[in-house]
């Protein structure tokens, strides 16, 4: 359980770790707080020449809001989150979640621009900030791009990141005094990868809705205009219009064959349902 | 080798050590710091778990490296620790040990709790150490102990400290080493390539673990699509990912698959064997391959039956897909993960071969190759999560 050699290099800043990476052609891996990566170097699952360690770079680490948004920048950890030392424009929803991810032990190391760019279906942030409607910024040599999270995460493990390109910073838009949030999991055991996650964002003075159903093997379903979910239209009584069986036939239509699975799936959405009413 | 400046127990440390040396590995191994234990090597047990800077953290999937100039506290640190030493009191009045495997990474998670914790919640401690595993599972004890010790210090009026007194942003530890490399590692010895090897190696029959069930339909005729069926360069060029290493005979060929997921590559060399069977229209590809990297190997059979469609005008073509894989990779898998790769693998291997038969320009075929690593990828991903599906979304 020990990684297979490699080399190690702490770049002075971002346009340095770039410029490696750009070198690499492909034999390096970015590591930040090492919380997914570890594990798969530690199984030998990654084999990469070159680790370049980014946990130095100052620019990365900021947090500040700007034009009614939180912008984070990838190394900001789920325990600074968790523990507010980063400004909160989702009204305790980030908050929430952060709290809730793995371990503290691995929280205070996990960043949020690892999390994202590891694209695992069944992290938190992948679905709980295409809830928030978040977007994220990819900076490569060539300059920078932005994309929603939705349109980030494609896959299993499959994210939009090109090669020489990382996640530098997150935008999250402040959420509306009449929005409702609603996050639930379902795992095995706490702290485990989620089973099933859904999230949901409901705001019934603008008739609207942002809906993620997560952890279902590939890139979460997002429903931006979720008024189907709730019987055609998004008001204040919306927990009572839930329907479970557009949940289910949502399911269905990405594949998951097994009603078990659905159902698990379905329930969980439901409780994100009823927390964002409660 | 780098030499790695740190700070352990107060004690400043300066001592070469491989990059991909753990920092577990490192104050064990190095400083023979033996009480932090080591169990699962991979961020789940907890057994590991140090303060670094003050908080605590898994010292398996940290590198010493990356804790350049931090500060480490291991259990040894903190004999004069005011609540561990109250910690270590509770543990034995409550008897929260037996055989003491997962104390010193209990200790240092308990310490945190009873540092941020405002009340001694039985709920919120129990989640609070839900990263820390006891085999002896003496949970009641521990949580008892855990208990007390908040209890007693907060009718003392200590009164917690909710982010455990951090102020700066980012992983802890980091931020005080200055840019720097490594000496490159030495060169890895390349591998034997398979091919030389599969020209020796007989292809047995096995039983598969995995069997899965496909059907497509091709707008060709059944006689033409079996004549495509026995073109294994043409084949080949239709299952993405797939390259011959040598010319296909009529019976027998060599190659490779290669697969990428996310950060994980594989390249399966080997080789397959071609039945076919002209009276029922049906045949069957049985293949062997290993991955030298990941010391892995697979089984692998298609099997495949043609059935006329709209009086002949078009096919059916049914596929069985069967596959064994040992070794490394298959620690992980999840059969939901693997039939929806199925599912998207035969499509692009329908969409690749009614393009090679209806002639369409080799590029479309190399572009389809793309994205069945994405496919494949799906299967590999899902080993992954199995084996690492133990935390969620660390980051």
């Amino acid at each position: 359980m020990k990684p297979a050699p490699f080399s190690y290099e702490r770049p002075r800043d971002l346009d340095a770790a770039l410029s490696m990476l750009a070198a690499s052609g492909g034999s390096a891996k970015i590591i930040a707080g090492g919380q997914s990566l570890g594990p798969m170097l530690n199984l030998r699952l990654v084999q990469p020449e070159l680790i370049v360690d980014i946990t130095g770079l100052a620019e990365l680490k900021r947090a500040e809001v700007s034009g009614g948004e939180l912008v984070l920048g990838a190394l900001v950890t789920h325990a600074d989150i968790e523990d507010g030392r980063t400004a909160d424009v989702t009204r305790g929803a980030m908050r929430g979640v952060a709290a809730n991810i793995a371990y503290r032990a691995v929280r205070n190391r996990g960043t949020i621009g690892g999390s994202l760019s590891h694209a695992d279906p069944a992290a938190d942030w992948v679905s709980a900030l295409a809830a928030l409607g978040a977007r994220v910024t990819l900076r490569s040599l060539a300059g920078a791009r932005t994309l929603a999270i939705e349109a980030f995460v494609i896959g299993a493990l499959e994210s939009a990141l090109h090669a020489g390109e990382i996640v530098e910073a997150i935008h999250v838009p402040a959420r509306p005094a009449s929005a409702h949030w609603g996050y639930a999991k379902s795992c095995r055991k706490t702290g485990e990868f989620a089973h099933a996650i859904g999230a949901v964002l409901i705001d019934p003075a603008a008739a609207s809705a942002r809906v993620v159903i997560g952890a279902i093997d590939t890139a979460p379903i997002v429903v931006t205009d979720a008024a189907g979910l709730f019987g055609g239209k998004i008001a204040t009584d919306y927990k009572q219009r839930f329907d479970t069986r557009v949940a289910d036939a949502l399911l269905a239509k990405a594949g998951i064959d097994d009603a078990a699975q659905r159902h698990i799936h379905v329930s969980v959405l439901k409780r994100a349902v009823e927390e964002a009413a409660a | 080798m780098t030499t790695i400046a740190l700070n352990v127990n107060r004690h400043a440390v300066e001592l070469p050590a491989e990059p991909r040396t753990s920092l577990a590995d490192f104050v064990r191994d190095r400083l023979d710091l033996t009480g932090t234990h080591l169990g699962c090597e991979h961020g789940v047990c907890g057994a590991c778990t140090v303060l670094l800077d003050g908080v605590p953290a898994r010292a398996c999937i940290t590198y010493a490296l990356a804790c350049e100039g931090a500060d480490i506290t291991t259990i040894e640190g903190l004999d004069e620790d005011e609540i561990t030493t109250e910690l270590r009191a509770a543990f034995t009045r409550e008897h929260a040990l037996q055989c003491g495997y997962c104390t010193p990474g209990m200790l240092v998670s308990a310490r945190d709790l009873v540092l941020r914790l405002p009340d001694a919640d039985e709920r919120r401690i129990r989640v609070g150490l839900s990263g820390n595993l006891c085999r002896c599972t003496g949970y009641v004890g521990i949580v008892r102990a855990v208990q007390s010790v908040i209890e007693a210090r907060r009718a003392r009026s200590v009164a917690p400290l909710a982010d455990s007194g951090r102020t700066s942003l980012g992983p802890a530890g980091s931020g005080r080493a200055a840019s720097g490399r490594s000496e490159p590692s030495p060169a890895r010895q390349a591998p034997v390539p398979a091919s030389e090897r599969a020209a020796a190696v007989s292809i047995p029959d096995f039983t598969p673990a995995t069997v899965l069930d496909q059907r497509f339909t091709l707008p060709h005729p059944p006689a033409k699509v079996f004549a495509m069926f026995g073109d294994i360069a043409g084949i080949a060029a239709c299952l993405p990912g797939v390259s011959l290493t040598s010319p296909p005979g009529p019976d027998r060929v060599e190659g490779s698959i290669r697969v990428r997921l996310g950060p994980i590559a594989a390249s399966f060399e080997g080789a397959a064997r071609v039945e076919r069977d002209p009276a029922t229209l049906s045949g069957r590809i049985v293949g062997i391959g290993t991955d030298e990297r990941s010391h892995s190997a697979t089984q692998g059979e298609i099997r495949y039956r043609l059935l006329p469609l709209e009086g002949g005008a078009a096919t059916a073509v049914e596929l069985s897909i069967g596959y064994t894989l040992t070794g490394l990779l298959a620690q992980v898998g999840r059969p939901g993960l693997v039939r929806d790769l199925a599912k998207r693998l035969v499509v692009e291997f329908a969409g690749n071969l009614d393009r090679h038969m209806s002639g369409a320009p080799s590029g479309q075929v190399a572009a389809a190759e793309l994205s069945f690593w994405s496919i494949v990828s799906d299967v590999l991903r899902a080993r992954i999560a199995r084996i690492l599906g133990r935390r969620s979304g660390a980051g």
